[in-house]
């Protein structure tokens, strides 16, 4: 899959664009060469509907000048003078920023579980054979069952990081990543469940997302009528229903630039209490086998294990190298620094602050499905919502819908509701009454989070 | 050497190719001599730029010049399909992407349908889309003074807690070589500028987004009247901080253009893509020719409409755009297709096919969508009779289980209806609901349909689209 000399490639054409940034006597200069490759395969009506593969990269180049920074990307390298040219006439009309400079190297220990080699060996026949696995078990667990969307893929990237401040690293990491839509069309009335999972290594068994789904488009059939209106209650979130609103809500809340300038539903409650006081939110790049995990971020500092929110208690936030020199030049805070959080969303952007895995635990001991239904006794189960991308990740609010819910009576599940609103204020449902299940799964890309029972702040709909 | 030219050279002539024709041809004969039936080269190469503010200093600005090219074949009626930067890459390729579309096709069963294509008009010409005033050559000085007449209109208040204001234009050259003749060339234009105004009171904090563009050059954005776009932008924020929970519940609801939009986009338009019909995934599966909506209804999808944003003038597989009409007073007239579902379906190709870049494949989507104008006068008119019911305005986005047939979207910011009167302030308002009832359940429209404000449709891709209509009135929909 990947080239023997895939990594030289990119270290040469990063070396000929350092070449030329020392030509132009560029005063700090950073060069990210990323190229991926990979093989994929589109599942559409129950069969492999497509099988793809190829390879994609390219190169980023940021330049600094008195605090001043610019940025361009390429593909090919012939641009590269060009792109360099473009960088330092961006700088030259940006504002300077007192205190900002690219980071030196540092020292740290690599993070275990990103690269697998049995991966690189994995050609198209290995991944039909897993489509064929897949398929097979969604027909074996329901013959009504079909996989109406979805599909499976594997990649292999090399990265290159190098810079006038003697960063120079590079690696290749892995990954294999697979999702299904299991719809069951019978009678008049269709019921489906998106489930997947991603993983740094091989997934060489079929996981189970797969019976997972099956299991969901089977449970939401049949739908009984509740005529309660709107009403608040308890909600349990899967781990795969609230996933998503918890990536999109608190993963920019924790972000320092957003809660230095008030634009954070957290902003000016450090050292106070904004979760359930049994409840800790860490943000761990350092996580083995993470899907978001790395030795250094996306300038090359060391990541690490950092307590957000401890015992309830905000304590900490998201840092990259320019964000904090930005923010302490303006005097919006005394004192800031990279918490070794920058990543970049590929070669064309620049390092920006984001969460890495986002892990909440709880002090208290973890429940049961059947624990968390007995406290809860009366509301409902929500596995996916549709709209999280709505959520407003300002002030915590969301109104979402959900065809993925059950009614919970006296701790016993009654029936499916056909579809519901759902909506509340995250921030606040999060600040007490939280139970944790004992299941920890990854959803909503990397947050790593159990079943939650909110038994407060929640609203639900029903249709 | 497959690239004939260096993305880079010559940048701004528009009659330049970089594919080597000559090596393309060959590499597309190969693949038919290896057994595809047909096989396809599509080269996409964009020159754009990026441009961010933050109370009104410059944060970032990045050009960039990115070029990528997929191979797609097709053989014993299964896709085998190769994407790639590496050009030069793809006549190395031709053999092995051959031979994974084979290994898909030797995995169906004898009752499912071998892929074929719709027969379309073989055509070889170029085709630009020349802006007024080509953003390439447009200085980031030039950028920086338009966005800050953004900002300067929507900061002055003290509420105002921030103003960040993006920018992004790009120049799209696309080369299109297939193996039945196809060969063509089209390059466009998009330009886009926005502002998201957070304003805070104590400790409510609430931020408001605005959006304007479309296809075309630097003259769209001047065009703009961007102190107004602004400063309504301030005052929407600041009306958000006093704003009230959505009640909840079945009620009328009062749609605003951008809404509408949205609301076409959710809840018909993915439906209506044949893509996902094929695949048993929409709820208009079997629905061609029956009756799905209000008479008043009708609704198409047109990527002709010039400065739309999801305007183009040729789809992803080489078919000249054009207006699809999906519903015609009430009753579904049409799929959204490319010539695979055309073929699978039996009807007309009708140009659907788009792909987010160079480096994917085409996919049944949207461009310009819009519901057309009915016969009330203004929102007055509209509201006049409901008692009790929810204007909403401005989307936050929406999303759409297509087989299930429910959709959701969220507006911007709301007012109650009371007594034919729009009174309180509202936030956080969604909208869900189920696309088989509530196209039913349209019960008025302005007379003035148009575009709305630019946006992005994500499909595992993501395209630009612009969507919109007149104000449009909802018997009952779900509000949450």
């Amino acid at each position: 899959m990947l080239p023997d000399d895939a990594l030289d490639r990119l270290v040469d054409g990063s070396n000929q664009i350092a070449n030329l940034c020392r030509q132009n006597k560029i005063e700090q200069w950073e060069i990210i060469a990323m190229q991926s490759y990979g093989h994929q395969l589109d599942i559409e009506a129950g069969k492999i509907s497509l099988a793809a593969g190829g390879g994609e990269g390219g190169y980023g180049i940021r330049v600094i000048e008195d605090g001043k920074f610019g940025y361009a990307h390429l593909v090919d390298l012939k641009s590269a003078d060009n792109a360099i040219k473009q960088a330092l006439s961006i700088a030259r009309i940006s504002p300077s920023i007192k205190g900002f400079s690219l980071p030196s190297s540092q020292e740290t220990e690599e993070v275990k579980g990103l690269f697998d080699k049995r991966i690189l060996s994995v050609g198209p026949e290995e991944l039909l054979q897993q489509a064929d696995s897949i398929l097979s078990e969604v027909s074996s667990l329901d013959k009504r069952a079909v996989v109406t969307g979805g599909g499976l893929g594997v990649s292999a990237t090399a990265g290159v990081l190098t810079s006038s401040e003697g960063i120079d690293h590079h690696g290749i990491t892995t990954s294999h990543g697979l999702g299904v839509q299991v719809s069951i069309d019978e009678n008049d009335q269709l019921t489906s469940s998106w489930q997947g999972e991603s993983s740094k290594k091989l997934i060489d068994k079929v996981p189970n997302c797969i019976a997972s789904s099956v299991d969901w488009a089977q449970k939401t059939r049949d739908p009984i009528k509740v005529d309660s209106g709107a009403e608040d209650l308890p909600v349990l979130m899967t781990s795969e229903g609230l996933g998503s609103l918890f990536s999109i809500v608190v993963s920019s809340a924790i972000r320092g630039e957003r809660l230095t300038r008030m634009e954070s539903f957290w902003s000016g409650k450090q050292g106070e209490q904004v979760l359930a006081n049994d409840l800790t939110l860490i943000d761990n790049a350092r996580m083995e086998g993470g899907s978001s995990s790395s030795s250094r971020d996306g300038e090359g500092v060391p990541t690490q294990r950092q307590v957000i929110v401890d015992s309830g208690k905000l304590v900490g936030s998201l840092w990259s190298t320019r964000d904090s020199a930005k923010l302490v030049a303006e005097g919006k805070i005394d004192k800031a620094s990279t918490t070794g959080s920058a990543s970049r969303g590929g070669h064309q952007s620049p390092p920006v602050t984001t969460c890495s895995n986002l892990e909440l635990i709880s002090s208290s001991k973890s429940s049961s499905i059947d624990e968390l239904l007995e406290r809860m006794d009366s509301g409902y189960i929500v596995n996916s919502v549709m709209g999280a991308h709505t959520a407003n990740p300002t002030s915590g609010d969301f109104s979402v819908t959900t065809s993925s819910i059950l009614r919970v009576q006296e701790g016993e599940v009654i029936g499916a509701i056909k579809q519901a609103g759902l909506s509340g204020n995250m921030a606040k449902a999060l600040t007490k009454d939280v139970f944790l299940g004992d299941d920890v799964r990854v959803s909503g890309g990397s947050m790593h989070i159990p079943d939650i029972l909110l038994m407060q702040g929640l609203r639900v709909n029903p249709i | 050497m497959v690239l004939a030219k260096s993305p880079i050279e010559d940048a701004y002539d528009n009659a330049r190719r970089y594919l080597d024709e000559e090596k393309i041809r060959s590499a597309l004969q190969e693949a038919s001599d290896f057994g595809a039936s047909y096989a396809e080269v599509r080269l996409v190469s964009i020159t754009d730029s990026s441009v961010a503010t933050r109370d009104g200093q410059l944060e970032r600005a990045i050009p960039g010049q990115e070029v990528g090219a997929t191979m797609r074949v097709l053989a014993n009626g299964a896709w085998g399909v190769h994407s790639t930067t590496d050009i030069e890459s793809i006549p190395s390729q031709v053999e092995s992407t051959v031979r994974l579309a084979k290994a898909v096709a030797e995995r169906r069963s004898s009752k499912d349908k071998p892929v074929s294509l719709a027969d379309v008009p073989i055509i070889e010409d170029s085709v630009h889309w020349i802006p007024e005033k080509d953003v390439r050559v447009t200085e980031l000085e030039e950028k920086l003074d338009l966005l800050n007449v953004l900002y300067e209109n929507s900061k002055d208040d003290k509420k105002i807690a921030s103003v960040i204001c993006g920018w992004h234009d790009e120049h799209i050259h696309t080369e299109f070589m297939s193996s039945e003749g196809m060969n063509r060339v089209w390059s466009f234009q998009r330009s886009l500028i926005n502002a998201t105004v957070t304003a805070r009171d104590g400790s409510d904090v609430v931020s408001y987004r605005t959006r304007h563009g479309g296809e075309g050059g630097l003259e769209l954005i001047e065009q703009c009247d961007l102190a107004t776009l602004g400063s309504d932008a301030k005052t929407s924020a600041i009306r958000l901080l006093k704003a009230e929970r959505s009640p909840s519940g079945k009620l009328p609801l009062v749609a605003d253009r951008d809404l509408t939009g949205v609301y076409i986009h959710e809840a018909l338009g993915h439906p209506c893509e044949a893509d996902l019909v094929a695949a048993g995934d929409s709820c208009l599966d079997g629905k061609l020719g029956q009756k799905i909506g209000n008479d008043i209804v009708t609704v198409i999808d047109d990527p002709t409409i010039r400065g739309g944003y999801g305007a183009h003038p040729i789809d992803d597989e080489g078919l000249d755009t054009k207006e699809k009409c999906l519903i015609k007073n009430g009753v579904l007239t049409d799929y959204l297709n490319h010539r695979e579902s055309a073929h699978h379906f039996g009807i007309e190709p009708n140009a659907g096919a788009r792909a987010q870049d160079g480096l994917h494949h085409p996919l049944v989507r949207m461009s310009n969508t819009l519901i057309k104008g009915g016969t009330h006068n203004d929102l007055d008119e509209l509201i006049e009779d409901i008692e009790y019911g929810v204007y909403a305005c401005g989307s936050r986005g929406g999303q759409v289980d297509t087989g299930r047939g429910s959709f959701q979207f969220a507006a911007q910011e709301a007012w109650l209806i009371e007594n034919g009167s729009i009174t309180t302030p509202l936030k956080d308002v969604s909208v869900s609901g189920l696309t088989l009832q509530i196209l039913k359940d349209v019960d008025g429209l302005t007379t003035d349909s148009r575009l709305a404000a630019p946006g992005f449709c994500g499909k595992g891709q993501t395209v630009p689209v612009g969507d919109g209509g007149p104000i449009m009135r909802i018997k009952e929909a779900l509000v949450g």
